[in-house]
């Protein structure tokens, strides 16, 4: 087990960057998750530290060894791919012996590491199997299995569950997670699915088109937001985005209102601000800042409701190119001009029915519209000067 | 109900007179050479030969040296596909899987000179060879038809490796392979399905030419291959068409064999590099 | 420890990329030797007065006699409207009875795959044993064609079919379209399968006959594979040489005598190599403008 140093790494294909300057550092036995949408060049990246692709510059250190142009079979350690890549042609018992056997372990030793991590992952009785004969949640095992034979200095995982059902998937996220506890061993995971991120890292790094957006732990992260991507991309449903409006006041105000206990800030210049507001942190009933709205849908999940409601024109946001939204440019479009609330344990809401809706104005989230980057009220006071 | 089984009447009775009519020429070609070669100087034709003169195939054995072509002809198979199968597989490997300098035109002269005629090629072939001293020897057909065999395993194999997943040698080099260990290791056992076919398939394009043997090795007998062979006794001034039947016989059915096996195959190979 | 090192350079991510080019080098060198360096002599040779190559000896002056003596010669141009014609009726003949059986072997039924591989069989006989059996049935004396011929009223006497001009083309042709249509026929099965059963679903419920289908689903979807299979087919006929030339020899008259005959005749018949270069360079020219026809028809695949 080592801690990974990656320093400066960039990766361009002719004038198109792939990676812009991608520094990390990994701490030994920690649980690092890469995520953003495809394309970001996340899977590049964790191809780099593997050795599979060659890095444009940048170095890269496990423990003290400068691994920047080190074979990917001499860096000691395990990659776990998507699609698995088992090897057809082998029994699963083989396949999990593979690197031990390129490695030059005696047979022997083999066969005993073999048997400890089958036992270790429940899949003994499957040893003598091909990879075909093997449903998809065995053959994610085996993978696994590959990969903790060979106690490698560090585990590298490429969206190890995207081809795993859904309900599959929830469980072999809390696998993967014990098995880190158990074994400890570094672990980098990359991952396009923000659940994924949130629940299983330590820290988590988002990325969009090459660069690091913030890394965090998962609290920092959803309390935190560093910018208007990292706030829309983490959380489910996403943050709701307003522009806030310049009140003749100088207070800033949404919804016709001028914003209680927010401090009457503005930008220099006359930028304008977007505020995110968590659709949890929207409750029923009266509060510090409360609003009417008339739902256009709700949805009910049981315990919880979504209740979908129009931004007012003056607070709607161009989110385009700003925020991620996995389907298309007006699913984006949509995102500024709506609203969702994720009300728990109320009563019967019916959609175009008058409302009561608070929030708390000190849970809003205050980005530069123009960089994206999020505002403390220190930077917003300091802009009045 | 019943249109449909009037339908399905039809249909079996279509299939029947279109194979029937098809093959024709195939069932001909034995009855011929079952027949007494007397049986086939009268008319109207027997088309069912009431007395099958198996015996026909151990004459033609014995009175020709057939099984010296057949062995000629499987030994220039064997060369040129082995040849080319070495060439085409590190080929095929590397168009499918690395962004190589001209690689793309490279693939693009392999898929054109898939349509050479061979009746250009033959001509310098022929000085190349005399100049070599290889004309009357195998060796010539060997090289003559790896031109025409390496164009298609070439292509046939990019298309099959390009159906295997990166993943796999990029994880066979995680578990510490070299590059070329990877496709040693792994690739090329996972492949062998396709590496059977595509070879199968440059045997059949050696074994069906003629241009090349009539060309190089018409002035040595002991090297004719099958194809040549027969053109010689079906070009003596009295044909007796039961031997020469059964001497086709026997050159066709290793390539039936290959055909009856290669089928499921065949529309990937065919099609390689002209298809999607 | 050397030659692990060895694999161990071109393992390192830097020179990974480096193996691409090694892998590919044998090919190269191979290809270089046996098909670009004789390409080049051909067309050095076609620009000689050459009889048979030797290239051990020095080269002959350059000339464009041959050139000039092709395209003045009505040989030449009897061979060209000799290979129209025959690509002409073979490539349609091929195409009408491959898509027969195409359509009829995709229907279902039982033993359909055995009708499959049937349908297709004389693709797998060697087109020299094909002009055996064809030549045989063509007999003039015994063959079965001139007996059903003259049974069934078509013909009063045996037909001479190797002697006279019509006949030996028809003989040429109708031996090609027997070896050929099975290429167009499996083709056209693949393309067939590759035609989702929803477009068909679809237009059942719109009320849509079997013709209807045929012409406004069917053709449409297979026109990509038709154009490129065709195409494939033409070549094949244009490059052909052992079916005419066991058969006919190019004879009678030259009635049969297509470019890729000429050009075999002319170097090893008559010696005259420099003549039958340029011959051959002007099927060159023609094959590699089909060729890039056939790829911009489908770019998707390269």
């Amino acid at each position: 087990m080592a801690n990974i140093s990656i320093r400066n790494i960039c990766k361009s294909y002719g004038n198109l960057n792939i990676l812009k300057n991608f520094s990390l550092d990994i701490d030994d036995g920690e649980f690092v998750v890469l995520v953003g949408p495809s394309g970001c060049g996340k899977s590049t990246m964790l191809k780099i530290l593997a050795g599979l692709e060659a890095a444009s510059s940048g170095t890269i250190h496990i423990g003290k060894r400068d691994v920047t142009d080190i074979a990917p079979g001499d860096r000691d350690v395990a990659m776990v791919f998507q699609n698995y890549a088992l090897y057809p042609h082998l029994t699963v018992a083989q396949n999990m012996g593979f690197g031990l056997k390129m490695r030059g372990t005696p047979a022997a030793e083999i066969t005993l590491r073999v048997a400890d991590a089958a036992r270790s992952l429940d899949i003994e009785h499957l040893l003598a199997r091909r990879p075909r004969q093997l449903s998809g949640g065995q053959r994610q095992r085996v993978a696994l299995g590959r990969a903790i034979v060979r106690e490698p200095q560090a585990f590298l995982m490429d969206e190890p569950l995207s081809n795993l059902d859904a309900k599959l998937r929830v469980h072999m996220r809390a696998e993967i997670g014990a098995l880190h506890q158990r074994l400890g061993v570094t672990t980098i995971y990359v991952t396009h699915d923000q659940t994924e991120a949130m629940t299983m890292a330590n820290r988590i790094v988002i990325m969009k088109d090459g660069e690091i957006q913030q890394i965090a732990d998962p609290e920092t992260m959803f309390a935190k937001p560093a910018n208007l991507f990292v706030a829309g991309f983490i959380g489910s449903p996403g943050m709701n985005f307003l522009k806030l409006e310049q009140a003749a006041s100088g207070g800033l105000t949404l919804f016709g209102q001028v914003l209680p206990g927010l401090p009457a800030v503005t930008l220099s210049g006359g930028r304008n601000i977007i505020a995110g507001l968590r659709p949890e942190h929207i409750r029923m009933g009266e509060g510090a800042a409360t609003i009417t709205v008339h739902p256009s849908l709700v949805e009910g999940l049981g315990s919880e409701k979504y209740v979908y409601f129009d931004t007012p024109v003056e607070n709607r946001v161009a989110l385009q190119g700003v925020v991620h939204v996995e389907k298309d440019e007006s699913e984006s479009q949509q995102r500024g001009n709506r609203l969702i609330a994720r009300l728990m344990d109320v009563g019967p809401v019916r959609v175009g029915e008058a409302l009561r809706l608070s929030f708390d104005p000190a849970r809003l989230h205050l980005f530069d519209a123009t960089t994206g980057v999020a505002l403390s009220p220190a930077d917003t006071l300091a802009g009045t000067g | 109900m019943k249109p449909r089984i009037l339908t399905q009447l039809f249909l079996y009775a279509a299939v029947l007179v279109t194979c029937a009519f098809l093959i024709f020429p195939i069932y001909w070609l034995v009855v011929t050479a079952l027949s007494q070669p007397d049986q086939l100087r009268q008319l109207p034709p027997r088309f069912w030969p009431a007395d099958p003169n198996w015996s026909v195939f151990s004459k033609i054995l014995g009175e020709r040296p057939i099984g010296l072509w057949l062995a000629n002809s499987a030994l220039a198979a064997f060369g040129a596909v082995t040849i080319s199968m070495v060439v085409s597989v590190l080929a095929g490997y590397s168009l499918s899987r690395f962004r190589v300098r001209g690689g793309q035109s490279l693939g693009l002269f392999i898929l054109t000179s898939k349509m050479l005629p061979a009746t250009l090629l033959v001509i310098p072939l022929f000085g190349i060879f005399r100049m070599t001293g290889l004309i009357g020897s195998l060796w010539s057909i060997i090289f003559a038809h790896a031109t025409l065999i390496i164009p298609f395993t070439t292509w046939m194999l990019k298309g099959y490796f390009d159906t295997i997943p990166r993943e796999l040698e990029q994880a066979a080099m995680v578990d510490g392979c070299s590059p070329l260990g990877a496709l040693f290791r792994v690739i090329l056992p996972v492949s062998a399905p396709g590496l059977a076919a595509t070879a199968l398939y440059g045997f059949v394009l050696s074994w069906s030419d003629y241009a090349f043997a009539r060309t190089f090795l018409t002035n040595a007998q002991n090297n004719w291959t099958a194809n040549l062979g027969i053109t010689t006794m079906k070009g003596e001034y009295i044909s007796n068409w039961a031997d020469i039947s059964a001497a086709s016989i026997l050159i066709a059915l290793p390539i039936l064999a290959i055909y009856l096996f290669l089928e499921r195959y065949l529309v990937g190979g065919l099609t390689a590099g002209s298809d999607k | 420890m050397a030659q692990s090192r060895f694999s161990l350079d071109l393992a390192r991510p830097s020179r990974q990329h480096w193996l691409g080019y090694f892998l590919l080098a044998p090919a190269v060198i191979l290809i270089a030797a046996i098909i670009i360096y004789p390409l080049v002599i051909s067309v050095d040779l076609s620009f000689q007065n050459v009889g048979i190559a030797r290239l051990d000896q020095p080269r002959r002056p350059f000339t464009t006699d041959n050139y000039a003596r092709l395209f003045t010669s009505p040989d030449f141009w009897n061979a060209c409207w000799v290979t129209l014609k025959l690509i002409l009726v073979v490539t349609t003949a091929c195409f009408a009875l491959g898509l027969g059986t195409a359509l009829l072997v995709n229907n279902r039924f039982k033993g359909r795959s055995i009708a499959r591989l049937l349908v297709a069989m004389p693709w797998a006989v060697p087109e020299v044993i094909a002009t055996v059996i064809f030549a045989w049935m063509f007999d003039s004396s015994f063959g079965l064609f001139n007996w059903l011929f003259i049974t069934t009223g078509l013909a009063d006497k045996p037909i001479n079919w190797f002697s006279e001009t019509g006949p030996a083309f028809a003989v040429v042709a109708t031996t090609m379209v027997w070896k050929g249509y099975p290429f167009v026929s499996i083709m056209i099965l693949a393309g067939l399968q590759s035609i989702p059963d929803d477009f068909y679903a679809a237009a059942r419920v719109d009320g849509a006959n079997a013709w209807q289908r045929l012409v406004n689903i069917t053709l449409p979807s297979l026109r990509p594979v038709i154009g490129v299979t065709m195409i494939l087919v033409m070549l094949w006929v244009f490059r052909d040489f052992s079916i005419i030339y066991v058969l006919t020899g190019g004879g009678p008259l030259k009635a049969t005598q297509t470019l890729s005959i000429m050009t075999y005749e002319q170097a090893f018949s008559f010696f005259r190599m420099g003549y039958a270069s340029a011959i051959g360079v002007v099927t060159l020219v023609i094959c590699v403008i089909a060729a890039k026809l056939m790829m911009s028809r489908a770019p998707e695949n390269l």
